[in-house]
């Protein structure tokens, strides 16, 4: 049985234009943690809040354990449902200590327990020296600690965490993330994990969701998500730098970079899309080539080329640090990925990619 | 943190004040009760109930301002120690709309006036219960509203006070007449038209000389423009400094200053051949129609007129006690002296909604 | 299939949380209990009789809408400059003793204006007043001095007594004003004078905008001012009728049109509000720098001086002065001390239970209405929530002729007790709570009541256990507010106090009324004092009192 088990969970506000959350279904195993990724305002919180029981849905299913707590006719109230919330801005009680912060979710049981769990919580935390002291006297990574810490304390089925990291500092993040994930591994907690961060995503998560628009584009292993997107959205929010119009066949399509012998599933001619890194491009100089330099960025270790074909087509290229090209010099652009690419047929994926290879 | 206690006690404070307000008052009425009657042994004057017997509540409202009442209340508690007298002082008007107001749930026992339309006017809406206090017919018949629905109690002139360093005694004017000369600009202080001995003068000379004869003295008063004030007190000490030359008061106005030691003349004006005649008015009391506490309040309409009474008002006031034998104060100038206007105080009251109008017509501030 | 239906039918409403249809209806409460008087007066000017109308039309309303309107914009402009001069002074140059001055200009908010009248009567008046006596004993005749009474003698004495309201709210967004964006203006190519008027003052428009439409509304309220120094207003013309001949349609009517007057200023600081949405910029705040003041330096000490000294010094001054004498002669004294039906103690327990039980009512009443308008914007919450700052249009004459009227007929048993002054002070000064509660609730993330909800915590016990003692602080200094203006309420005091039942202020007026200063003295004192604790509460929150270095480390 799943830990949480969502089905066309649908929730639009009042004067929105859009759904914020649409046709909405995926489920999670015990102790895995989802990441849910997207860029800012594509309903991967209020998700979350549907979850957890702050907003209530238009339409769907939320079960947790297999038990219903959403529903057309019935709705638990969050203070029921027994799932933990970690919130973007921790939300820690200005009024309380650390300790009573931790506490403050294990009201009703005895005194002798609430102190040995508190303290359990501040161990795995490692925070035991700063149980009296009040949240404004904490650091940022500290706090994010303590909201995990309180959140965790109740022992939640499940655990929801909103943007944990979006107020710590890069540096600090980094550091706090890894901490984050093996105390969540060390609890064996059921997590969902939202962010807007695709390399937080790929880190933190089991899984991946990637949403956008209120719809769930594509759920699977961190890999396959990176390596054989399901949309153009997705290769896109992933890390695709450009696109490359192509005429595909079942054996291969036709590029103006060149032809790519990969196979795809078009049944005859149609216009495509091939998503390309920066690495999966190459180009030399050629007064008889295919395009110009329009740019280098200087990137350290190598540079980034910016070049323009013909037909307007923009692609990136990289070059290690020490060949530097003039802006406005004549090349010839080719694929040089080693590997089977995304292709897309109205943005939807018509070659598996790197995994199907 | 100390932020934080320091709100908390102030939160602790704010309760305990609320929450206590019932439990603070009460002892103050306990120790009221349990005190010995101080004056017990002193003779009553009039009381039919021994004064130690009348307990309770007294609420008074009083168109007398409480500076010209309050000595007369002192008095009467001193002799019913175990009454509490609670006082309402406000204009005449504003206290007969309430009295008019509550009709069906009396708050007032007695109500005390500066002048006898008001009484006069709520006679008639049966505001008052009839009672006849002890020696009532030690006052002149005049003086006994119908029914015995209300008692005068003193009775006070309207006089012309002068500062006597910028005015000399020949100069002042002699008549009310002649407060609209403009050789008086902007040197007359007066009472405006929430004053009742005001209203009562207004009404008088309605009466007199007619309403347009009035409009066109009240107009004159304007154009001259005289000072309005809210009460007569300002009046007077706005005379005796020399802020204004000239003030149109009660009579006891003008002693009250020259008893602080002001530069200050009277004139009892409109004495000559053909002329009104000194226009005077009464205060007067009655008791209200359901007042919750009888007992004191007849006690105190008792000794409103009683010859103690009758005493402070002539002694602390200087003024024209109506009771027969209670001597004025020494310097004091009898009435009897002066030809006074003859006022039909009933016909008066039923043309005070008249007046009023015309006061607001003519813009009298 | 029936019930099936019906299910789905009473379902549906719950897809708002349950808890917001309680606040919903106790917001909603409040609201109508606030409408009440409002309504009240509207009918009674309604039914008032023709003739009441057009008596009142032919001449009063249009000399008194024009003496009202005159004086509203005198004091209104005068709030203006003095309050935001004395603002830029302290906090922007390097003012000689600018941190005692900065608190000492906030102080006579503890005044009532009616008190500092007083004064400044007894000073100044004509011939009669100190000043003019004791010139007149030094040059031997009588020398001009100028009058505090009339139109511009009410103008000065106003504008004294409620330029801090624009004085506080200009210092706080002066102190709140980013650096960079002066020195941006600077950088653009203005002079420091271009600067300020055409960055600096603009910034700060919304706090001088506050801060006018309070000072407006005050003077149309004001009524023990306005008839000390005999300048006859909207409020005062109304007390008249009540207290001069009881005219109550007359009343309604004036009282109607003033209502209308205040309700038209308020709808227009409100469409301002509406367009003041400045992004602040939150990371490196830096405080602006201090302008070198130079030769200027002590002549500007001299002007904040001479406002201080206008406004606290001289007022305080006389009052402890006469408060000395009133101790020194042992009669005084006893009439301080016996006034009154029930003493002098009882009105000194009158003015802080009434005061401090409106504050408690007001800042409970005003919660429903902040939650539902701050947790759950609607147009209906909203509307609720600007419908409560009714109380700031309804002057206390107005509240006191409808609570007069309303009482009597329908809750009698409340008639002739002290509550219709604390009713008449809740209803007055509501605004002043729920913009407070409001305020503390924005500023307080929902994200810490909806982690209690998922920490266990039913919507009751979440708004007993985090959101109550975290607005705290916000609600004490609502209520802080509420009970400093009820101590210094007078009209509504004057008509609506059972027999017996004085306050300091209602004690302080009768005995000024009569002339008596001394013995007004110490009741006046110990006003401005119990004023002064809750207003001093308030500026340590708006780091009034904070010193300098304090200030700019935070």
């Amino acid at each position: 049985m799943n830990t949480l088990d969502i089905k066309h969970l649908s929730k639009r506000f009042a004067n929105a234009e859009f759904a914020a959350v649409n046709d909405v279904s995926f489920g999670l195993k015990n102790g895995e943690i989802l990441a849910l990724v997207g860029p800012s305002g594509c309903g991967k919180t209020t998700t979350l809040r549907l979850v957890v029981g702050l907003e209530y849905p238009d339409a769907g299913e939320i079960r947790l354990n297999g038990r219903l707590v959403a529903s057309d006719t019935i709705f638990v109230p969050p203070e029921q449902r027994g799932v933990g919330l970690v919130f973007q801005d921790h939300a820690l009680f200005p009024h309380l200590t650390v300790y009573e912060n931790i506490a403050f979710g294990l009201r009703g049981r005895k005194p002798a327990e609430i102190r040995a769990t508190v303290n359990e919580m501040l161990e795995l935390v490692g925070l035991t020296g700063l149980a009296n002291r009040y949240p404004h006297a904490l650091s940022g990574g500290e706090r994010q600690r303590v909201a995990l810490a309180r959140a965790l304390a109740p022992r939640p089925v499940l655990v929801l965490m909103d943007e944990p990291f979006s107020s710590l500092d890069a540096d600090l993040r980094r550091i706090v993330r890894e901490q984050v994930r093996g105390i969540l591994k060390a609890m064996r907690a059921t997590v969902i994990f939202v962010t807007h961060d695709q390399e937080e995503a790929l880190y933190m998560g089991d899984r991946l969701a990637v949403i956008n628009l209120g719809r769930v584009e594509q759920i699977g292993a961190p890999e396959e998500i990176f390596h054989a997107p399901a949309t153009r959205f997705v290769a896109e929010f992933m890390g695709a730098s450009d696109f490359l119009r192509g005429e595909a066949t079942p054996e291969g399509i036709r590029t103006e970079a060149g032809w790519l012998s990969q196979p795809t599933f078009v049944s005859q001619l149609a216009q495509v899309e091939i998503a390309l890194r920066a690495d999966d491009v190459d180009f030399e100089l050629s007064e008889m080539g295919n395009g110009v330099i329009v740019e280098r960025f200087f990137r350290g270790a190598f540079n980034v080329y910016r070049l323009r074909l013909d037909s307007g087509q923009v692609l990136h290229a990289f070059k290690e640090h020490t060949q530097i090209l003039p802006a406005g010099a004549r090349v010839r652009a080719f694929i040089s990925a080693g590997h089977p690419l995304a292709v897309f047929q109205n943005g939807r994926a018509v070659s598996r990619g790197v995994m199907n290879g | 943190m100390s932020h934080y206690r320091f709100l908390i006690v102030l939160l602790i404070l704010v309760w305990g004040l609320t929450g206590c307000a019932p439990a603070a008052v009460a002892p103050t009425s306990a120790v009221v009760a349990t005190q010995p009657p101080a004056d017990a042994e002193l003779p009553s004057a009039v009381s039919q109930t021994p004064a130690d017997e009348v307990q309770g509540k007294l609420v008074i409202y009083s168109g007398r301002s409480e500076a010209l009442i309050q000595p007369v209340l002192d008095a009467f508690k001193a002799k019913y120690p175990q009454i509490e007298i609670l006082l309402k002082a406000g204009s005449n008007s504003e206290l007969a709309n309430a009295l008019l107001e509550e009709a069906a749930n009396p708050v007032a026992d007695v109500f005390i006036t500066t002048e006898l339309f008001t009484v006069q006017s709520l006679a008639t809406q049966d505001v008052f219960q009839s009672y006849l206090p002890a020696d009532a017919d030690q006052l002149p018949a005049e003086f006994i509203g119908q029914d015995l629905t209300w008692i005068g109690l003193t009775r006070r002139a309207r006089v012309i006070m002068y500062n006597s360093e910028l005015v000399s005694a020949q100069e002042a004017p002699k008549s009310i007449f002649e407060l609209t000369d403009t050789k008086w600009k902007g040197q007359i202080a007066a009472a405006g038209t929430t004053n009742g001995s005001m209203q009562a003068q207004i009404a008088a000379m309605r009466q007199l000389l007619g309403e347009e004869a009035t409009e066109e003295w009240l107009k004159g008063l304007l154009s001259n423009e005289v000072t309005f004030f809210g009460g007569h007190t300002d009046v007077r000490k706005a005379v005796g400094s020399g802020e204004f030359k000239i003030g149109l008061v009660n009579h006891y106005y003008f002693y009250l200053q020259q008893a602080e030691g002001s530069p200050v003349g009277v004139v009892f004006p409109d004495q000559g051949e053909g002329e009104i005649g000194l226009i005077t008015n009464a205060t007067a009391a009655g008791i209200v129609k359901g007042a919750p506490n009888l007992a004191a309040a007849q006690a105190f309409m008792d000794f409103l007129i009683s010859p103690e009474g009758q005493k402070l008002f002539a002694e602390l006031n200087y003024e024209y006690p109506l009771r027969a034998g209670v001597p004025l104060r020494q310097g004091v100038q009898p009435l009897e002296g002066f030809r006074l206007a003859a006022v039909d105080v009933v016909k008066a009251a039923l043309d005070f909604e008249a007046t009023f109008d015309l006061m607001e017509r003519v813009g009298l501030p | 299939m029936q019930r099936i239906l019906t299910y789905r039918f009473v379902a549906t409403p719950s897809r708002k949380s349950p808890a917001s249809h309680w606040l919903a209806i106790a917001a909603g409460l409040t609201a109508l209990f606030v409408a009440i008087p409002l309504v009240y007066i509207f009918l009674r000017a309604a039914g008032a009789e023709a003739a009441a109308w057009q008596r009142l039309l032919q001449a009063r309303i249009w000399q008194l809408l024009g003496n009202t309107l005159l004086l509203v914009f005198a004091v209104t402009c005068g709030a203006l400059a003095t309050g935001i001069s004395m603002a830029w002074l302290t906090e922007r140059t390097d003012l000689p003793g600018r941190n005692i001055l900065r608190a000492m200009l906030a102080l006579p908010l503890a005044i009532p204006a009616y008190i500092g009248g007083i004064v400044h009567l007894a000073l100044l008046r004509p011939r009669g007043g100190l000043i003019p006596q004791a010139l007149e004993g030094i040059f031997g005749q009588p020398v001009l001095t100028p009058s505090p009474l009339g139109f511009w003698g009410s103008a000065f004495i106003l504008t004294l007594f409620t330029y801090p309201y624009v004085y506080l709210l200009s210092g706080a967004a002066f102190r709140s004003l980013h650096a960079s964006l002066e020195e941006a203006a600077r950088s653009l190519g203005r002079t420091p004078w271009q600067t300020f008027w055409q960055v600096t003052l603009p910034a700060l428009r919304p706090g001088i905008m506050a801060g006018a439409l309070l000072v407006a509304l005050d003077i149309l309220a004001e009524y023990g001012t306005v008839a000390l120094l005999r300048y006859e207003t909207f409020s005062s013309a109304i007390f008249v009728q009540l207290a001069g001949r009881y005219d109550r349609s007359a009343a309604s009517v004036l009282s109607a049109v003033l209502v209308g007057l205040a309700i038209f200023i308020l709808w227009a600081e409100l469409r301002a509000q509406g367009q003041r949405r400045f992004t602040q910029i939150e990371s490196n705040w830096r405080p602006a720098r201090r302008i070198a003041l130079g030769k200027w330096r002590w002549l500007a000490f001299l002007l904040v001086a001479g406002v201080v000294s206008a406004s606290l010094l001289v007022p305080l001054g006389v009052l402890v002065g006469w408060s000395i004498q009133a101790f020194v002669d042992a009669q005084v004294l006893e009439a301080v001390f016996r006034t009154g039906s029930r003493g002098f103690s009882s009105f000194v327990w009158n003015s802080l239970w009434t005061s401090s039980l409106a504050a408690f009512l007001a800042v409970v009443l005003s919660l429903p209405v902040a939650l539902f308008s701050v947790r759950y914007p609607s147009r209906a919450s909203r509307f609720i929530a600007r419908f409560c700052q009714v109380g700031y249009a309804l002057p206390g004459v107005v509240i006191a002729l409808s609570l007069v009227l309303l009482v009597n007929r329908a809750l009698p048993f409340l008639y002739a007790t002290p509550l219709v002054v604390v009713l008449a002070y809740v209803l007055r000064h509501m605004p002043q709570a729920v913009r407070s509660s409001e305020s503390a609730l924005n500023q307080l993330s929902p994200s810490l009541e909806e982690a209690a909800r998922t920490l266990g915590r039913t919507p009751l016990q979440t708004l007993l256990q985090v959101t109550l003692p975290l607005i705290l602080p916000g609600l004490l200094a609502g209520g802080a507010l509420v009970f400093l203006t009820s101590l210094k309420e007078l009209p509504a005091t004057l008509l609506l106090r059972p027999p017996g039942f004085d306050t300091l202020a209602v004690r302080v007026w009768f005995w000024a009324a009569e002339g008596f200063y001394v013995q007004a003295a110490p009741a006046a004192l110990i006003l401005v004092l119990a004023a002064a604790l809750p207003l001093a509460f308030l500026l340590r929150r708006e780091q009034i009192f904070t010193d300098e270095s304090a200030n700019e480390h935070s």
